[in-house]
């Protein structure tokens, strides 16, 4: 007979306050609860102030992805003020949301995932101490290069947009700033000594080549094809997750949503893989069956989160942030809120881009298998593959434009949505503006759609979904509830930091 | 995020030259949530020297002073945080919800700073709270605060240098100056040729909002990323660094009577400053007229 434990697991390394309680039969997880333990009202804050003002306040909701929520709150307002954007500056909000991503799936791949890789429960593991050589936490050999070249990238973002995190040089209209042809040519060079780096570091091999990789099968081969291939950040992720077993776990429900990301102004070469104007495309799919995405199935419920109950689902044009706290466990356990497209939970991010996209290898590693902490996770570290190549095309489209910006007027009454991916998938603001102030506005972060609790029928929230089924090997170190959990690149923002001074104490004077 | 950003030493760097052992950090440790609860509790009853504590993010009160809004292992935030104060021998607040409440400081989560509540001493942990070393609460305000000041203070602190503080605990070092020193548009600021929609070239401060003559911070001296800032680029100043950050008056335009500025540059007065204005627009050169000179 085996035995039922239950154990709650604050995780660490998830940009934020969650805690994840498990059931465990026989070692292997059998139910979970995804618990976000932090409410900060965010949205309630911004009501009552000024039309613009979502473009300085939700930037500053993370601390990782506030280019994504200025690029909202600001299509929200191009929409509600029938503002159009020239072409110029909607290239310049596409190379600057595109950076953000750039450098956050490269620090979350090899910072804040890898790091579990030099966990010590994986001290038996054949490739053990080259982990800990490459991704010991402030120490290992990638995490100093990939601390020192991401930073580099980022000045991308302070070029356009004067700072990075949380600038708010994008406007209803278009943009702020004013490139100069000095400032676009040191964005190449900035983007080109990354992707050099990108290239040699993480790829061991060419864009172009990795490009040709369309099947598992032709994974395998560029994996045994060259050392360069074997021994990049790429190749030794691939190596030591398949040892270690990720390509068996984390499955979850198989839903994937994309709201669309990176518009294609008409006077590009650039092409996006569908019609529909978009470089990322939108769409929901379940497996890899792909349909269109209609943001009106976008529902969020509330039946297990600490808010006034209402019934079944609410679009967020509707919703309700009323907190209820108790604090206790009960029915209700979390901070986080429930969406559902069309009643579905979803899983967002660079797998779900890459499927709904129908990206050939991920669609034969999914069609096969399924999704996996494994494909997610290899998602993430090849995205940078897919957009280089038209940040290089638009930075040099951009010479000589002079125009960013076409005034919308005074923002006064109006509804509108904007919908784009931030590094982490799916983001959405909906905002309603009544007499020169906010009425309403409700966010959908892509951590709410991978955080959620069960829904007003019960069905459990993807990381809820991907935990069951897990073995758990040791329950003082349970490492594998991490691996799942943070192959969604969880971001729940973070708040204490403790820190202790070194030899020096002794001498310490004031 | 912002911190990972330095440059000139690195978070690398620095913490090797400084001797730093990062006990814990949420976005990079990794030890066990097992490991994080015995460091915790060895922390807590004086086993494992706890020497900087950061605080980033408001201390949460709400609802109705329980703290439930924030809560670890089922218990609220603000009690690990009260205690693990007590314990530590320089405790700062970085960025300006943990230094003066911020964003959430007005709203139902009842957020507070460390040791203020906006304009006024006192906070969560009370007007005469001191350190193990003797020190108040030290102020990093911003959002976010600049990887260079926490590597600065970190340094001064580990170093044994004086920290000269503002009346708000904030180093004077880096919140001596005015976010408006060292703005790129301080000609077009000095002649008032003012902007009225984004994208002119001009002053932001009049039309647009910006605070940079209200707001102390070395945003425009050592630059963000190493290279530039919000009012370089058209972005007004927003204050982050003011105690009363957020402001409760819409962003993006400033308030004013006829014309000008209702809050003018820190302890200017009112009537010189009208003779003054009045006199420099009509003093400005040409090519500031027609925004000829680039920002």
């Amino acid at each position: 007979m085996s035995e039922k434990i239950k154990m709650s697991v604050p995780l660490n390394r998830v940009e934020g306050d969650l805690e994840i309680r498990v059931e465990i039969d026989g070692g292997v997880v059998s139910d979970a609860w995804s618990s976000g333990t932090m409410f900060r009202g965010f949205e309630n804050i911004l009501v009552g102030r000024g039309p613009l003002d979502g473009l300085v306040i939700t930037p500053r909701v993370c601390g990782i992805c506030g280019t994504a929520h200025l690029t909202a709150a600001a299509l929200a307002l191009d929409m509600i003020s029938g503002a159009k954007a020239p072409p110029g500056a909607v290239k310049v909000r596409n190379l600057t949301l595109m950076t953000e991503t750039l450098q956050s799936d490269i620090r979350h791949g090899l910072l804040m995932f890898a790091a579990d890789f030099a966990n010590p429960a994986y001290k038996k593991c054949s490739l053990f101490r080259e982990a800990v050589r490459r991704y010991e936490p402030f120490k290992g050999e990638t995490v100093i290069e990939v601390i020192k070249e991401t930073k580099k990238v980022i000045e991308i973002i302070a070029i356009l947009g004067g700072q990075w995190p949380h600038s708010s040089y994008i406007v209803p209209g278009g943009i702020t700033s004013m490139p100069s042809t000095g400032d676009l040519l040191q964005c190449r060079h900035f983007l080109r000594r990354y992707r050099s780096w990108y290239e040699n570091q993480v790829l061991g091999c060419s864009l172009e080549r990795w490009l040709e990789v369309k099947s598992r099968s032709d994974l395998d081969m560029w994996l045994g094809e060259n050392d360069s291939h074997r021994e990049g950040d790429l190749g030794f992720y691939i190596r030591f997750a398949r040892e270690i077993g990720l390509d068996k776990i984390g499955k979850g429900h198989g839903n994937f949503i994309s709201y669309g990301s990176l518009p294609l102004p008409e006077d590009t070469e650039i092409c996006g893989p569908r019609e529909g104007g978009c470089l990322v495309p939108a769409g929901f799919a379940r497996g890899t069956e792909v349909t269109p995405f209609e943001q009106e199935r976008v529902t969020e419920h509330v039946a297990h989160s600490w808010f006034e109950d209402y019934d079944g689902g609410k679009h967020p044009f509707e919703g309700e942030t009323r907190p209820y706290a108790s604090g206790q466990e009960s029915k209700k356990y979390s901070w986080a809120k429930a969406p559902r497209y069309d009643g579905f939970p979803a899983e967002t991010g660079p797998l779900a881009e890459m499927i709904i996209a129908e990206h050939p290898l991920f669609a034969d590693l999914v069609g096969r298998d399924g999704p996996s902490v494994f494909a997610r996770e290899l998602a993430r570290l090849v995205r940078p593959a897919q957009t280089i190549p038209a940040m290089e095309v638009w930075l040099s489209e951009l010479a000589g434009v002079e125009h960013f910006y076409a005034s919308p007027g005074i923002i006064t009454d109006g509804h509108g949505f904007g919908l784009t991916q931030a590094t982490r998938g799916a983001l959405g603001h909906w905002v309603k503006i009544a007499n020169g102030r906010i009425e309403h506005y409700q966010i959908i972060t892509p951590t709410t759609w991978h955080a959620s609790p069960r829904d007003s029928d019960e069905i459990r929230g993807p990381w809820e979904e991907a935990l069951v089924g897990t073995t758990i090997k040791d329950l003082s170190d349970p490492v594998e509830l991490g691996h799942v959990v943070r192959s969604f690149d969880a971001c729940l923002v973070c708040t204490v930091h403790t820190i202790r001074g070194g030899r020096n104490l002794a001498r310490y004077k004031l | 995020m912002s911190l990972l950003g330095l440059e000139s030493p690195d978070l690398i760097e620095l913490l090797r030259l400084l001797d730093i052992e990062v006990l814990w950090h949420p976005s990079l440790s990794n030890g066990s949530p097992s490991e994080h609860q015995k460091l915790t509790e060895r922390m807590l009853s004086g086993h494992q020297q706890l020497d900087i504590l950061c605080i980033e993010g408001a201390i949460i009160r709400g609802p109705g002073g329980t703290g439930m809004y924030d809560t670890v292992r089922g218990k609220p935030k603000k009690d690990l945080v009260a205690a693990l104060a007590k314990r530590a021998r320089f405790v700062v607040a970085v960025g300006t919800c943990a230094s003066f409440g911020g964003i959430g400081a007005d709203g139902e989560v009842e957020a507070t700073g460390t040791q203020y509540h906006k304009w006024d001493k006192g906070g969560f942990l009370g007007e005469s709270f001191t350190t193990q070393g003797g020190l108040p609460v030290i102020n990093l305000p911003g959002c976010p605060c600049h990887c260079d000041v926490v590597a600065g203070i970190l340094t001064a602190l580990i170093s044994g240098y004086h920290v000269p503080l503002s009346q708000f605990n904030a180093p004077l070092e880096w919140y001596g100056m005015l976010v408006h020193q060292g703005c790129t548009r301080n000609e077009y600021h000095e002649y008032r040729v003012e902007e009225h929609d984004f994208g002119e070239v001009g002053c932001l401060f009049f039309h647009m909002g910006c605070h940079g003559p209200l707001a102390y911070g070395p945003c425009n001296k050592i630059l963000w990323n190493q290279r530039s800032s919000k009012t370089r680029v058209g972005v007004p100043c927003f204050g982050c660094t003011r105690p009363d950050f957020p402001q409760s008056y819409p962003f993006y335009e400033t308030q004013n009577i006829e014309g000008i500025p209702l809050q003018l540059p820190d302890g200017v007065d009112r009537a010189h400053y009208l003779a003054y204005k009045g006199m420099a627009a009509a003093a400005a050169p040409k090519r500031l007229r027609e925004r000829k000179t680039k920002i």
